[in-house]
């Protein structure tokens, strides 16, 4: 646990950096032609999208030990966390968190660290 | 995902209970304490060697090509301390597997070591939710004997670990 929150220390970092760069963005569409204001502003919306954190199925990950995972990690009630395991295990995979994208990288990071099989993407 | 194996060879009432003092009694077989020093003692060096099979400890957080930079990042960004918590794992688990009480960070490493033991022999053992197990004679027979009796330890500490675990959840615990 120690270890993730070296991450989020570092997440919150990098999400700072981001926003700089964001804001620095912007001061350039004011002087940008007006054909790339389109595009800059479909990123800037496209970055609104929560991320989706994904589990997926995996033959050796105990069903218990997942559902525990859960539990722990999210402080998700064993009925919810029960009802996520059976969906990554019945379906194949299944969104267990969102949020920004530094929060989504930090709880892939914290399911890696507990041998799960997390991805993430972003959502629409 | 498969369910816990029968815990029969553990013995009665749970290897592993959480005592007053917040400490954890261990009751293992001597000869289990053994095997799982000695698959712990041979992971870390398969680690450094960038075996095949722990490549699973080692997921990837973005799929796609177009998410190949993203999935460089992220790499660069957690694989020293994900490496680092893997080696320290197996090595609380070298360290403590004969003794009579651990802490509870000490059963958390034991957990998460034999999660990737596991994780590791059963990627080399291409084990899939239906297999049966290797017949009597099978080239594989032992290793995977080893990886059903550390699924089994792992399920008696999940047992006593998800006990503790409130049922309706603490969103406070989540960070």
């Amino acid at each position: 646990m120690i270890r993730a929150r070296s991450i989020r220390a570092r997440s919150i970092r990098a999400r700072s950096t981001r926003s700089r760069s964001t804001r620095a963005r912007s001061t350039e569409v004011e002087t940008a032609p007006v054909g790339d204001l389109g595009t800059e502003l479909d990123e800037s919306l496209a970055t609104d999208h929560p991320w989706l954190v994904i589990v997926w199925n995996d033959p050796i990950n105990l069903m218990s030990f997942v559902t525990f995972v859960f539990q722990k990690l999210f402080g998700y009630s064993k009925e919810k966390a029960t009802k996520l395991m059976m969906d990554v295990h019945v379906k194949g995979r299944a969104v267990v968190a969102s949020g920004t994208r530094e929060r989504a990288e930090l709880d892939v990071y914290r399911l890696h660290e507990h041998g799960l099989w997390a991805t993430m993407e972003q959502s629409g | 995902m498969p369910r816990a194996g029968p815990r029969a060879v553990m013995g009665f009432g749970g290897p592993f209970r959480r005592r007053r003092d917040g400490r954890y009694s261990v009751d293992v077989d001597p000869k289990i304490r053994t095997v799982l020093a000695a698959v712990a003692q041979q992971l870390g060096p398969m680690i450094e060697a960038g075996d095949a099979a722990t490549t699973r400890l080692f997921p990837p957080a973005y799929v796609g090509e177009e998410r190949a930079p993203d999935e460089a990042g992220y790499r660069s960004l957690v694989d020293g301390a994900l490496r680092n918590h893997h080696h320290r794992a197996l090595d609380v688990l070298i360290e403590t597997s004969s003794s009579e009480t651990l802490s509870g960070e000490e059963l958390d490493a034991w957990l998460s070591a034999i999660g990737s033991m596991r994780l590791v022999l059963g990627t080399r053992l291409d084990v899939s939710e239906d297999m049966d197990p290797p017949g009597p004679g099978d080239p594989k027979e032992t290793e995977y004997a080893v990886y059903d009796l550390l699924g089994m330890v792992q399920a008696a500490i999940i047992d006593e670990l998800a006990s503790g675990l409130p049922d309706e959840g603490a969103p406070d615990r989540a960070l």
